[in-house]
């Protein structure tokens, strides 16, 4: 019986299985300050164990067909429902080959197991400072897609995090899914993390290089290194001018190290987060030059 | 209170149980399935891995509830009749099981990821038990077990390995 400690059992809720987008919505109308919505569970179990939150009604979404959908359209891009899991996505091939960066991302995220159960769009509403795949979705401009009482909406995935644990969205609303631009031929994209041997990454970045009227145009997202993912547009610039070479992917990490803001706090000092945030910018950068 | 319906290894079980009840708990505490070991609760050491509807998932980030209607395996479940299944018998045979507190979701583990992939790389046996903690630290002997189990590789595989490749 859990050895009656608080931390290992779960506060009293009652749990409903949706099967529709009406049903969560008319769920959330209902309760929407004391429910949660519920995909994989990894982290909102977590989270009811440590009583960080403790909602009387939880409201499956697993269940909801619709949310189930993993779909690429030419022109139109990438829509991944909020139910689909890190296991789907990582066999995904439109995502290996299109959105490489998100990839990997997905693909290095917890163990098989928990890849089995979360899901990207849980991941991104947990909106943890280290989580992977935020700094991935601000790289390829992706954007959240809400569905509430009052209507839908779309925000970008830069906006929708505010800050530790806090997103743009109302009790009464709920995230349907993601949405990724369409990613112009040629489009690159690496992900790499840090991690010192802890679950989480201490430094990580996601890079994304595509051409846009033959000009590069270039994003680099820092994730893990403050509260919210970091977009550094110093370095972006030195990637998008001139040759893409060793001298300018060293200039790059440079220029980020010098102005990516970082957190000091019990893994990692400021100093030695900028120190990561080179290494795992050279890494990501190397990787593309060679390929 | 909700009325929980779960095939596990292969026979209907049928009990009331709360809400907020974890897999994990249900399956031991009420099912008295004791070879589902529970250990962090945070969905880290894997220790309490279970077959869900014929995916591996970690049972104690899971609601009993969620398992309803559905079809539960654990390391009972793959024995054959009286005989041991061929990873259960390398397990033994390699001295893979120490304490044995880990054994029966690493053997689950394994026996999934041989069904789906009769001769896993090196790189591949690791990414499938990488959630999976063992303490006393016999990876060596759980490595020599899966190899002995999983099929030998093809000739021009033995080849490449060697670095000549084949022409
Ligand atoms: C052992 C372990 C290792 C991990 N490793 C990594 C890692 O390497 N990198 C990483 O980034 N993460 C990692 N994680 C975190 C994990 O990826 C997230 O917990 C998971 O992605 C959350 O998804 P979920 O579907 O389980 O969400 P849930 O647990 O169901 O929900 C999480 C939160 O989001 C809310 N939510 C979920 N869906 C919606 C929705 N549709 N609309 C509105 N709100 C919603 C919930 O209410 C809850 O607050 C790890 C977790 C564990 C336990």
């Amino acid at each position: 019986m859990s050895f009656g400690s608080p931390y290992l059992t779960l506060p009293d809720f009652t749990y409903h299985r949706a099967s529709t987008v009406e049903e969560v919505i008319a769920l959330l109308k209902e309760h929407g300050d004391e429910a949660k919505v519920m995909a994989g569970g990894v982290g909102l179990i977590a989270f009811m164990k440590e009583r960080l939150m403790s909602p009387a009604h939880i409201i499956d979404v697993k269940g909801v067909e619709e949310l189930r959908q993993l779909r690429y359209a030419p022109g139109k891009g990438l829509s991944v429902g909020a139910s689909v899991t890190y296991e789907e996505l990582a066999s995904s091939e439109v995502l290996k080959e299109k959105y490489t960066v998100l990839h990997e991302a997905v693909s290095r995220t917890g163990d098989p197991m928990i890849r089995a159960r979360a899901t990207l769009v849980g991941n991104v509403c947990e909106a943890i400072p280290w989580i992977d795949s935020a700094p991935a979705l601000i790289s390829l401009d992706a954007s959240v897609e809400i569905a509430g009482a009052r209507g839908k909406r779309t925000v970008p995935v830069a906006g929708f995090i505010r800050g530790p644990v806090d997103i743009d969205l109302e009790s009464d609303e709920f995230v349907t899914g993601i949405q990724i631009p369409d990613a112009v031929r040629g489009t690159r994209g690496a992900f790499e993390k840090f991690t010192g041997g802890s679950e989480f990454a201490v430094a990580s970045v996601a890079v994304t290089l595509a051409s846009e009227n033959k000009r590069r145009r270039a994003r680099v997202v820092f994730g893990s290194v403050n509260s919210t993912p970091v977009r550094c547009t110093e370095a972006e610039k030195a990637l998008e001018e001139g040759e893409f070479t060793q001298a300018t992917i060293r200039r790059a990490a440079k220029v980020a190290a010098e102005s990516v803001e970082c957190v000091s706090d019990v893994l990692a000092s400021s100093e030695y987060r900028k120190h990561l945030v080179e290494v795992v910018t050279l890494q990501a950068l190397w990787r593309l030059l060679q390929n | 209170m909700n009325e929980c319906v779960v095939k596990v290894n292969g026979q209907t079980r049928r009990e009331r149980v709360k809400d907020n009840v974890l897999l994990l708990d249900f399956l031991r505490d009420k099912l008295e399935v004791r070879s589902v070991k529970a250990a962090c609760w945070r969905g880290e050491c894997g220790l309490c891995t279970v077959l869900l509807n014929g995916k591996l998932v970690k049972s104690c980030i899971v609601l009993a509830v969620e398992a309803n209607g559905g079809e539960v395996t654990t390391v009972e479940g793959i024995t054959d009749g009286s005989k041991l299944a061929p990873i259960q018998q390398a397990f033994v045979e390699h001295g893979a099981s120490q304490c044995g507190f880990c054994t029966p979701a690493f053997v689950l583990t394994c026996h999934e990821l041989l069904k789906h992939n009769p001769r896993p790389t090196e790189r591949e046996v690791e990414e499938a038990v990488s959630g999976l903690v063992c303490r006393c630290g016999t990876y060596a002997q759980i490595r020599e077990a899966i190899a002995s189990v999983s099929q030998p590789p093809t000739r021009a595989e033995a080849l490449q390995k060697l670095g000549k490749g084949v022409r």
